[in-house]
């Protein structure tokens, strides 16, 4: 089948939500389990446990990347600080103790970014594109490591350069349904309910 | 107390009339040996794509495991409304099976064919919900028929639930119509794994005896009258 890639967007922070559940594994690590899609802090992150049960807290957002790690570093705190409380709600952490990880991802790599990162060694940083592959919404994540070379991106907005590690692409596979044009549209109401999960 | 259960998982309590007549005319007095001599239950799977062909397959091969005898049957790409020629098709290729699943790749089918009882298998993404959704629309459209649900790849028994929530719901609230959950493969079931891999046959295991306990199927004549 023949593959059509483009460069697309999304605005909806709950469509990069979805699609960051999606792609959990390659933010952190496989086997890691979700605990809550959606916490009711500020910026709304994902928190996960990776598959040694450390807490991992995602945080992202659509258009602002310094907003995803102010909010990050803020809610990483706070979450250390009720790790008694996370490990009652969930007893098969087996009482954390680490400090939670913190991921940030974001279109560009925030400012400040460089400084914080060498410091915070539970920190990881990834950029996002989104893409779109046979009409199929994919999303592509790039690890940004904490060496000098990839961080340059910071100021040059350019692909990260050869010395950042692979990057390491997660794209929603591609479906060959032969039936899309003889299925009914959807009207705004349904088009709406199913934007996001 | 009353059952709060919400009718999207509830399981509608009668097919089509035309299987309780066949029913009732044909299976009430017969032994367990005549009623797999005469009929096959039908089992078709709409997939969301040829690359989940495998998991028809495999399940087929489940069935027959657990004793069930089973074999995938293909509808013609070209059949059409010819119900009459897969009927007598399939009379040929299922006699002497008592399941025999039938993967199917386009709705259209499924419609021109008349199917009762229809399984979907929906990769864990919002964009295949919403083709599911669409397929559903479509195939609600005349007589609507019994809908299950296979959620494919999903990372966790927590993430099937909330796409098969997310699916359910809508078809209930803008279509009227209940969907049946049968459970799900998750990502890590892949047609790599091999024959013989545990974890792959749990999975396959348990859809297989959600659909036989469930009686989620479509009876077929095979010596007598043509599908039902």
């Amino acid at each position: 089948m023949k593959l059509r890639i483009t460069a697309s967007d999304i605005t909806d922070p709950e469509e990069l939500r979805t699609l960051l559940i999606d792609a959990a594994d390659e933010l952190a690590g496989a086997g890691c389990r979700i605990l809550e899609p959606q916490l009711s802090w500020d910026g709304h992150p994902i928190l996960l446990a990776d598959a040694g049960l450390h807490p991992v807290l995602v945080s992202f957002d659509v258009a602002h990347g310094q907003a995803a790690l102010l909010n990050g570093l803020k809610n990483a705190e706070q979450l250390a600080g009720t790790l008694a409380w996370v490990n009652q709600v969930y007893d098969f952490l087996q009482q954390q103790q680490r400090a939670p990880k913190l991921i940030v991802v974001s279109r560009e790599l925030p400012p400040g970014a460089t400084a914080i990162l060498s410091a915070c060694p539970n920190l990881s940083l990834f950029r996002y594109r989104i893409l779109n592959v046979n009409g199929e919404t994919g999303l592509w994540l790039e690890r940004m490591s904490g060496d000098n070379a990839p961080l340059k991106a910071e100021s040059v907005p350019a692909p990260a350069p050869a010395a950042a590690p692979p990057a390491r692409p997660f794209v929603v596979a591609a479906t060959a349904a032969t039936d899309n044009d003889t299925l009914p549209s959807l009207s705004d109401e349904e088009n709406a309910y199913f934007q996001q999960l | 107390m009353t059952s709060q259960i919400n009718p999207a998982w509830r399981r509608r309590p009668a097919s089509s009339d035309r299987l309780a007549k066949i029913g009732a005319r044909f299976l009430s007095d017969m032994g367990d040996s005549e009623k797999n001599a005469d009929f096959c239950r039908a089992i078709p799977f709409l997939l969301d794509g040829p690359s989940q062909e495998w998991i028809v397959s495999e399940l087929c091969e489940v069935l027959t495991q657990k004793g069930h005898k089973s074999v995938v049957f293909h509808i013609p790409e070209n059949a059409g409304d010819a119900q009459q020629a897969v009927r007598e098709e399939l009379k040929r290729q299922c006699r002497g099976c008592e399941y025999c699943v039938l993967p199917i790749d386009s709705a259209a089918t499924a419609r021109a064919q008349r199917l009762d009882h229809v399984v979907l298998l929906v990769p864990a993404n919002l964009d295949a919900v919403r083709r599911a959704y669409r397929r559903i629309k479509y195939l609600a459209e005349r007589d609507v028929p019994e809908i299950g649900i296979v959620l494919v790849g999903p990372r966790d028994q927590h993430a099937a639930w909330r796409y098969f929530r997310k699916l359910a719901v809508g078809t209930l609230r803008y279509l009227d119509v209940p969907l049946v959950n049968f459970g799900f493969l998750p990502e890590q079931v892949t047609p790599e794994h091999g024959p013989a891999d545990q974890h792959r046959d749990n999975f396959l295991s348990r859809i297989s005896e959600r659909l036989i306990g469930s009686e989620f199927f479509q009876l077929c004549a095979v010596d007598a009258a043509g599908i039902s």
